[in-house]
């Protein structure tokens, strides 16, 4: 075939019997070779010239700004419907409860909520009232002036669901070792939870 | 006219070609280790020699400079000789490469596992390592060259030019990615920090795809392919402008690696632009390469060398239009850190770097041996096994890097984080990581095939040590008047000092223009006031977390998206890595970034975690690491350490490692001790674990402390 008199384009050298054709470029083959240096040229310009375009940090306080709307209205209607929570019992739900508190809560809490730095959750006295909304509350907006923070910026509204509902299963636990002592109050008539 | 008789060696040329069969096999088998460590864990076998972190750079240092690079040398021992009608410049220089070279891929298989590693991608060698790899390159360039001196044939072929360009670039991103400070024996620290460190090493990262797995193998081609096929090259124009187009871009694309980090957004644009320009002259190998085949795709079905290469010539093809998509901004920010690089990486390497090795083997086996392949049937049947093992690697691994990248970033419709554990988003593709291992396998299978025929066709045959020519010796005097109609690209092709200048200078422009300014304009790197040196514990707690390899599934970089913002924290920011000798930026993530990891856990967890991390986590897939546990820190290193670090710009006083360094480290560790004890763990405060937590709680935290200050634009 490489000695086929029939091919004109065939270069008059050959290297250990490699011949080469010259060949035209393919047509296609320029053009996209042209597109993507002007396409080059044009991105340099809009970026970096003129600078039209964003930039990673404009971009990401656009997508932040667009995002925080999303979530502030979320929040804004969790909490307006705060009052009318009632404590889950759903397995799954306790379960991530329950992770959650091992995770953020018992460092000062205890693992079985007999408290340490934090108040009992097993007792009957509760500080900032014992219904199931106020735990939530309590959770949600911290009480900053006693070392309680604010999770809302850690935990998603169903998760402050789930860890409070967990919470509220520790109610009247036999603790194995007895959890910290009331501070100055009356008790508060809690009830049994619905899982005694 | 007089004939010169002289000898080609063909023994040299064996010589590769056992090292590439013998490596690629080792190369491969450990590849499927730390893939069966991905979804099986406990196969490290609790040895800390064999687990993922370390055994990882091990497989690919082992595919890239010992397969890859083995293979290389056979086709460009072979091919050179007979391009330029003469012996290798010297059988001494021939011989020092092929034993130089073996020791280095020795050495490397004895210090990775050990936890020698300098961190840095595909540079990973310790120093002494990486000096006696200078070396054993420079022998090979100067073999080369010689050999290009002494030609009988007037011009070079489109191959050595490609070899040139190989051998010069690949001694200049060596030496400049290598500049470390040593720490010790098999310790260093890079001299470059943070975002200069990032884009040195991906500059050099990139181009050791571009100038080792690449150019070497378009020579290769440019050689093997119109030999086997006995069909002229397509176009002698397309070669020159794809060989100089590929060349002065490659250079320039490096910062495509480091999309939306912490790198100047001006370098980021450039990485992406040039990538873009790559394609088409990517592009004119890949059709230079099948369009010589025209008119012979019959002889295509039948014989298997061919066949191996159309589909190396095909995988060439797809893998350079991936990776500039890949580069565009956007498209990176989806497929960055997650397994569609390693699909990426192993369409290239799989099916352009391994097939056109194998179809190399098939080529030259029966003409060492002046005999015939042992069984074509076997071949093609390695043909068949191996490109049913790309497939089932490669698909499994895009769904699972497109399932993780889609998963990071899905919000629910309240504004949160769909998946904002990050495990759920790892058990999900943990099918695919299985798959993968199936696919791997397959291909090793092949290669086991391709070894055994390869062998018997060596003991059907009678080995030719050295093939006799004749050939009449160059003219001395340029007949330039009688030639009129040269070209200037022909008139180059004879004149191998010339060139080589032309194409050191056309690989320098774009490193020279993207490296510099990052040194000398203050801006790019905005400093941080709240940002300060790590202390002694953190210092031996970062080469902890360096030894293990914990870079090779866990990020630092926070890219500027909500969806990392909501997963990790505030964006990471250029002037916080400012003592990082070197980066730990990492390139995958197959567990959660750490950048902002300082505080996010209490001590004990982290001391758990490492015992066993299923303990805390369960369904994890990171290995366990309980050694870290018994094992004592390196105090004794600790002086020298500092000061290396202090000879390259980090601030510790003089004198501080002689005393006061020590007393710091211990106060800090009774601290993580007390800690420890509070979360009912008791640890002595000389273990690597105190280090390692030490190191990990401080990740991320100075930046808590003070806002960045902005270089005014």
């Amino acid at each position: 075939m490489s000695n086929d008199p029939k091919e004109p384009l065939l270069l008059d050298h050959n290297y250990d019997g490699i011949q080469e054709l010259d060949n035209n470029l393919p047509r296609w083959w320029v053009w996209l070779f042209y597109i993507t240096i002007i396409y080059a040229a044009i991105y340099l310009v809009y970026f970096h010239v003129t600078r039209t375009g964003n930039l990673s940090a404009a971009e990401y306080d656009q997508e932040m700004k667009a995002g925080a709307v999303v979530k502030n209205a979320a929040m804004g209607k969790f909490e307006s419907g705060l009052s009318t929570l009632t404590p889950s019992s759903d397995a799954m739900v306790l379960e991530n409860g329950r992770q959650s508190y091992a995770k953020f809560c018992a460092p000062c809490h205890r693992a079985d909520g007999g408290g340490l730095v934090g108040p009992n959750l097993t007792d009957d006295y509760w500080i900032h009232g014992s219904n199931y909304t106020d735990t939530v509350k309590v959770i949600w907006d911290g009480v900053p002036a006693k070392g309680m923070i604010t999770w809302k910026t850690v935990l998603k509204p169903d998760e402050i669901q789930s860890v409070a509902s967990y919470i509220y299963t520790l109610r009247g636990a036999k603790l194995a070792t007895p959890g910290k002592l009331p501070e100055n109050q009356t008790p508060v008539k809690t009830g049994p939870s619905q899982f005694e | 006219m007089n004939v010169e008789t002289f000898k080609y060696d063909n023994r040299i040329v064996r010589a590769f070609a056992i090292a590439t069969v013998v490596w690629g096999i080792v190369g491969m088998l450990v590849g499927l280790l730390a893939a069966v460590q991905l979804f099986f864990p406990d196969a490290n076998l609790n040895l800390q020699f064999i687990t993922f972190g370390r055994i990882r750079p091990l497989h690919t240092n082992a595919v890239i400079f010992a397969f890859v690079g083995n293979g290389m040398f056979m086709g460009i021992y072979y091919s050179l000789q007979r391009l330029c009608k003469a012996r290798m410049f010297s059988d001494f220089i021939s011989w020092f490469h092929f034993w130089g070279w073996q020791s280095i891929i020795v050495s490397a298989a004895l210090t990775l596992p050990l936890g020698f590693t300098t961190s840095k991608e595909y540079a990973e060698l310790e120093w002494p390592i990486k000096i006696a790899i200078a070396v054993v390159w420079v022998a090979f360039t100067v073999n080369l060259i010689g050999t290009i001196l002494k030609r009988r044939e007037k011009h070079m072929y489109v191959a050595i030019w490609f070899y040139l360009a190989t051998a010069l670039t690949v001694a200049v991103l060596h030496v400049t990615n290598s500049m470390t400070m040593p720490a010790g024996w098999f310790k260093s620290y890079s001299m470059y920090a943070g975002v200069q460190d990032a884009l040195v090493q991906w500059w050099y990262g990139h181009n050791a795809v571009a100038f080792f797995l690449t150019t070497p193998y378009l020579g290769l081609m440019y050689y093997f392919l119109p030999k086997a096929a006995n069909r002229p090259v397509f176009s002698y124009r397309l070669s020159i402008i794809h060989f100089w187009g590929l060349i002065f871009l490659y250079i320039w694309a490096g910062p495509h690696h480091l999309l939306y980090t912490a790198l100047p957004d001006w370098a980021q644009s450039l990485g992406m632009v040039f990538s873009l320009m790559l394609i088409a002259p990517s592009w004119g190998g890949m059709l230079n390469g099948l369009l010589t085949l025209r008119g012979v795709w019959d002889k295509v079905r039948q014989d298997p060398v061919l066949k191996f290469m159309v589909v190396a010539v095909t995988a060439y093809g797809m893998a350079t239009l991936e990776g500039p998509v890949m580069a565009i901004k956007t498209v990176n920010s989806l497929s960055h850190y997650t397994d569609w690089t390693i699909a990426h990486a192993h369409s290239g390497a799989l099916g352009w770097n391994g097939f056109l090795t194998f179809s190399m083997l098939y080529f030259l086996y029966p003409r060492l041996y002046k005999t015939q392949l042992w069984s074509t049937k076997l071949a093609n049947y390695h043909f068949w096994i191996g490109l049913l093992g790309i497939m089932f690697y490669i698909i499994p691994i895009y769904v699972a890097g497109i399932t993780e990248g889609l998963m990071w970033k899905q919000f629910n419709k309240d504004g949160f984080l769909q998946y904002p554990n990050f495990l759920e988003t790892i058990v999900q593709i943990v099918p695919m990581l299985r798959l993968r291992a199936i696919g791997g396998t397959l291909y090793l299978v092949g290669v086991f095939m391709m070894a055994y025929n390869l062998y018997r066709t060596a003991k059907a045959g009678e080995f030719e040590p050295d093939t006799e020519v004749q050939a009449a010796p160059l003219e001395k005097t340029v007949s330039s008047g009688a030639h009129g109609k040269l070209s200037w690209h022909r008139m180059l092709e004879g004149k191998p000092m010339i060139f080589t200048v032309l194409a050191v200078v056309a690989i320098l422009i774009g490193g020279i223009v993207e490296i510099i300014p990052m040194y000398l304009v203050k801006e790019n790197v905005p400093t941080i006031a709240s940002v300060h040196p790590y202390t002694p514990l953190e210092v031996l707690g970062r080469d902890v977390y360096i030894r293990e390899g914990c870079l090779g599934c866990h990020s630092q970089m926070i890219r500027p998206f909500r969806s990392e913002t909501e997963r990790y924290g505030e964006y990471s920011k250029a002037g916080e890595f400012v003592y990082d000798h070197p980066f730990l930026w990492g390139s995958e993530r197959k567990g959660p970034d750490l950048a902002r990891e300082g505080g996010r856990y209490p001590d004990a967890w982290h001391y758990n975690h490492m015992d066993d991390p299923r303990s805390t986590s369960p369904g994890s897939i990171m290995p366990r690491y309980p050694w870290l546990l018994t094992q004592k820190m390196e105090m004794d290193s600790l002086p020298w350490r500092l000061s290396a670090l202090r000879r390259i710009g980090v601030p510790y006083p003089a004198g501080y490692e002689n005393g006061p360094a020590q007393k710091d480290l211990q106060a800090q560790a009774e601290k993580i001790v007390a800690n420890l004890k509070l979360g009912s763990v008791n640890a002595e405060p000389d273990k690597d674990i105190v280090a390692l937590i030490a190191y990990l709680q401080r990740l991320g935290t100075d930046i808590k402390n003070a806002p960045v200050t902005t270089a005014a634009k």
